[in-house]
């Protein structure tokens, strides 16, 4: 990585950080929404992207994060930081206590333990009187939508920065190891359990303060909106649009895509969905390996780079 | 990775522009902004606000608009499809009130969407007048900004209730299955407070997870408690699977079943065929002539337009969201401004007659009314019971197998 | 009483829970593809059974077969045309590009069928009888007498049919499969297809019991998988036991524990069986 990147890289963070006192509503509640998303998108890079799992649980994660939040607000009064501390807390038991088994399982058996996972968290928590049941909470009205941008945008540095070092560090290599050859990866003396726990934990700790941060700024939350497998379905496309294992890739990706994603729906609201359905499908055929492989190299901007992708995984 | 950060900043250029190029707004416009759901889950009920909404603003133009301060003014409607995603609808509130620069606000469909949307309006102070949700959680919260013309969802069976007892045989034991969303728990745990005050015992008290399309488990256990009644509540396509399944397991209570949604709509009927008969259902609101309004005549004027103009017929939904329309041009009207605040009060202080009912807000923001007992009858809704019997019902229902 | 109602309740529907999960677990054991718009492919194929009932007066049973004719050309085409371009690329790709398409499938049924709720509903749809005090519905064992039908024709292509040979030893090894003479690119097509002709068949019945709206497809997917998964991929006789334990197990527990309790017994039964038996989950891998 350039150092010239780095400090590009930089300066869009502090930009951004003045759009608040420039933007309107609506440039900084779309703000809100793109950054949490690309959180949601990072944090699920560090064990969908550098460590090869793939989890459709990582919306357990934000749904223990935004009910610990709204039960800490709602229930016992307690200020919104608590509320935060609680969520992590939670979600990083979570983490721990469902990783241990469940990374055991590899390939599509991981992805659908995960997803059977945030099924069963769903009825869960429309089961418990504390969460409300399956009617909801209501958090109290704040309006300081300046904070919730700060917030969320704050919270995507860390998690980009957790990125970057891990990118960087031999805890990294290791992940990346599991991910090409796990077995290969044990015999080198990679404890790979621990590995992928940690990612698993790490990750839980962002997406669940996105979570929490979502749920104060949203003042409702309900099981289908805190367990909801396709925002976990969205985080997946947003990393692996971007480039799953890259540092920037999944951030580029999920602005790309919550763009792309908010002027469809904002200019011809009905066939929105289904060109978004189309894009993907578009995205995994021509360029299997996300935009962060097209940027790399200008080089690859090319007709020939596509048909290449195409003939690599073609039957 | 240059080239990564130049397009990053290209592309939220190109966001901000668009999330910023709002319609120019001419001088005599007053703009009504809601997000509805057009397409996804929900479309089928959110049409019905969206083409209401619509026909109401035409109609009240063509009369000449709204008259403020001896200046008049058109009224103009921005709408989006929320796609039946709460997220999605929250965001377009807020690009409503400050992209687009809507003067007020209409509501979207159903209690769980209303209640998100309505703190943005709270947030920006802008008042929301919306006929969709009616849960307690949504009026419960001390907000000023948002009012319902929906009456409240624990009351939906009083009248029900108030007409078994008079019928003969009164029927003594109840089955209620609900759902377990935020307006059907609304809904039970008024009706079980309603059951008890009229002495009647319920046999069976069941909760089902919205969106479930067996009820085979249930229904089984409502057959062996041999119950008089079944009271239900839930959502449209739900109603549509137990009804079948009632037929497919030979399940007849004594004397009746009931259903908060769907009886009232031709889908249902034409969905289940000669299986709709019998059942029993509620509504706010009947297409009658004796219900006077400004613009449209009446009540049956207004659903014959309607019908015209969109080929199927209104229900409460839409003369609900009728009213919401019209809310607006007496309350702008009384208050001579399109100041918020000062329409916001007009509003809480409305009391008018219109096609939907006399529109009157309790303090906490939702108007109240009588449910209209309807059952269908040889294929036809007939209205059974308000405070009074209007028609005979069909009463006890005949078992499935002597039909 | 009760209990043996509500056991029988739950066997007829876990007969056609299992005809659901065939098709995905075919496509899944031969193609290694976790089809996401399985529950989209049979939404489409209760769309289909549908019109030929309602446009067309063709009963729906006897309209099964012709569905199930479309929906191997759409599972043909799609295969052909789209999935066989990403089939090599990582489980993840096939994972996203699959709910791209029940995307784009569900928002096109939209456009097309309208978002209104559909039932096929023939004359006997409520017709039942009583055998010792229980109620059968006529369709729902019907349904489950399709649903066995088909398993059994599944199992006899797969293992007495040249078809179903060369179907096997495409799933177990491409390279080979290719040696002797079978081409990967029509197979795996017809392969996919004979699952959305599955798929189709299950959607048919569904629009029997239950309704039709463009947007049932994702629920039915998570079904599908639970089932999959508890009935393995080999054996489409077991694919139709893990239905039927899937639908006794929800019944089960609607009546003691409580009806909105069911998604946590299956999503909890498909969690338990990866857990506690990886070893299986492995070795299919």
């Amino acid at each position: 990585m350039k150092t010239r990147t780095l400090i590009l890289a930089a300066a869009v963070a502090v930009a951004l950080a003045f759009v608040p006192m420039f933007g309107s509503d609506v440039m900084i509640q779309f703000g809100i929404n793109a950054l949490v998303l690309a959180v949601l998108a990072q944090s699920w890079n560090i064990l969908g992207g550098f460590g090869g799992y793939v989890s459709f649980g990582n919306s357990v994660f934000y749904g223990l994060g935004t009910y610990g939040t709204a039960i800490a607000m709602t229930t016992y009064n307690l200020p919104f930081g608590v509320g935060l501390v609680i969520g992590v807390v939670l979600a990083m038991l979570g983490a721990a206590l469902v990783g241990v088994p469940i990374l055991r399982l590899r390939g599509p058996y991981f992805a659908i333990a995960t997803l059977g996972l945030n099924g069963a968290m769903m009825a869960i928590f429309s089961n418990l009187p504390i969460a409300g049941t399956n009617i909801g909470l209501v958090l109290p009205l704040t309006r300081n939508d300046t904070m919730f941008y700060e917030l969320s945008l704050a919270l995507l540095v860390a998690c980009t920065l957790t990125v970057f070092w891990i990118s960087r560090s031999r805890y990294g290599m290791g992940l990346i190891a599991i991910r090409e050859d796990e077995d290969a990866a044990g015999t080198m003396g990679v404890n790979a359990t621990l590995y992928k726990v940690t990612a698993l934990i790490l990750a839980s700790i962002f997406t669940a303060v996105a979570g929490g941060i979502h749920a104060y700024w949203s003042t409702f939350v309900d099981p289908a909106s805190a367990f909801d497998s396709t925002l976990n379905v969205r985080m997946v496309i947003m990393c692996v649009f971007g480039g799953p294992g890259t540092v920037f890739g999944p951030v580029i990706g999920s602005f790309v895509l919550s763009t792309v994603y908010e002027v469809l729906a904002a200019q011809i609201s009905t066939a929105a969905a289904l060109l978004f359905g189309v894009v993907i499908v578009l995205a995994v055929i021509f360029m299997p390996r996300g935009l962060a492989d097209i940027m790399r190299d200008r080089a690859n901007f090319t007709l020939r780079y596509f048909i290449r992708n195409i003939r690599e995984n073609r039957l | 990775m240059k080239r990564a950060f130049a397009m990053t900043g290209a592309v939220a250029l190109l966001a901000a522009t668009a999330l910023t190029a709002a319609p120019a707004l001419a001088e005599d416009v007053i703009t009504l902004g809601a997000s509805v759901q057009m397409t996804g889950a929900t479309a089928n009920t959110g049409r019905y606000y969206r083409d209401a909404y619509q026909m109401a603003v035409d109609k009240i133009n063509a009369a000449g608009g709204v008259k403020v301060g001896g200046k008049t003014y058109k009224l103009a409607l921005k709408m989006l499809d929320n796609q039946s995603n709460v997220n999605l609808s929250v965001r377009q509130y807020v690009q409503l009130i400050s992209g687009d620069k809507v003067n007020f606000l209409l509501g979207p469909f159903a209690s769980n969407f209303v209640i998100s949307d309505s703190s943005v309006a709270e947030k920006y102070q802008i008042p929301m007048v919306q006929g969709g949700g009616s849960s307690g959680q949504i009026f419960s919260r001390g907000y000023k900004y948002v009012f319902g013309t929906l009456p409240p969802a624990g009351n939906y069976y009083a009248s029900t209730i108030e007409m078994m007892s008079k019928l003969n045989p009164a029927p003594k034991t109840v089955a209620l299955v609900a759902a377990d969303d935020s307006f059907d728990v609304s809904v039970a745990k008024g009706t079980r407070k309603l059951l008890e005050k009229a002495g009647m015992k319920i046999a069976v008290d069941q909760e089902y997870r919205e969106g479930n399309s067996d009820f085979s488990s249930i229904l089984t256990q409502v057959k062996a408690a041999k119950v008089d009644t079944v009271l239900w509540s839930g959502h449209e396509t739900e109603a549509l699977n137990f009804i079948r399944q009632m037929k497919q397991l030979n399940v007849d209570p004594n004397g009746m079943y009931a259903f908060t949604v769907g009886v009232p709509t031709s889908d249902f009927r034409k969905a289940l065929g000669a299986d709709a008969n019998y059942a029993f259902g509620m509504t706010t609101w009947l297409p009658d002539a004796s219900l006077k309004d400004k613009w449209f005549g009446d009540a049956a004027q207004f659903a014959k337009e309607y019908k015209a103009k969109f080929g199927y017929d209104p229900d409460y939904h839409a003369a609900s969201g009728a009213a919401d329309v019209e809310t607006y041009v007496y309350a702008i009207e009384k208050a001579g401004s399109l100041d918020p605040k000062k329409v916001r009060d007009a509003i809480a202080a409305s009391n008018f007659q219109s096609l939907y009912a006399q529109v009157k807000y309790a303090p906490n923001g939702q108007i109240d009314l009588p449910q209209i007992v309807v059952q269908i009858q040889k294929g036809e809704l007939k209205p059974i019971y308000t405070t009074q019997f209007i028609n005979k019902p069909d009463y006890p229902v005949p078992a499935w197998s002597k039909r | 009483m009760v209990l043996a109602q509500i056991l029988l309740n739950g066997v007829l529907l876990g007969g056609l829970y299992g005809l659901m999960a065939l098709g995905m677990a075919l496509v899944w054991g031969v193609l290694n593809i976790v089809n996401l718009s399985h529950g989209a492919l049979i939404m489409v194929g209760g769309y289909v059974v549908y019109y030929l009932f309602t446009l067309a007066g063709i009963d729906p049973f006897l309209a099964l077969p012709i569905a199930m004719a479309v929906m191997f050309s759409l599972g043909f085409a799609l295969q052909w045309g789209l999935l066989n371009l990403v089939v090599r690329s990582k489980m993840l790709n096939t994972l996203l590009i699959t709910f791209g398409l029940d995307v784009v499938l569900t928002f096109t049924a939209q456009l097309l069928f309208s978002a209104d709720f559909r039932t096929i509903n023939p004359s006997y749809a409520g017709a039942n009888f009583a055998i010792g005090g229980l109620t059968v519905p006529t369709v729902r064992l019907a349904a489950f007498g399709v649903a066995v039908g088909l398993a059994t024709g599944i199992w006899v292509l797969l293992n007495k049919l040249p078809l179903g040979r060369a179907i096997r030893a495409t799933a177990q090894n491409l390279t080979a499969a290719r040696l002797y003479g079978v081409n990967p690119r029509m197979l795996y097509a017809v392969t996919f297809g004979i699952g959305a002709a599955l798929a189709g068949a299950a959607g048919g019945l569904y629009g029997m019991i239950s309704n039709l709206t463009p947007y049932i497809g994702a629920s039915l997917t998570a079904k599908s998988f639970v089932i999959a998964i508890i009935g393995g991929l080999a054996n489409p006789f077991n694919v139709i036991l893990g239905g039927i334990f899937v639908g006794v197990a929800e019944a089960v527990t609607a009546l003691y524990i409580g009806p909105t309790y069911t998604d946590v017994i299956s999503f909890g039964l498909l969690v338990a069986v990866l857990v506690l038996r990886p070893s299986r989950a492995v070795r299919a891998a």
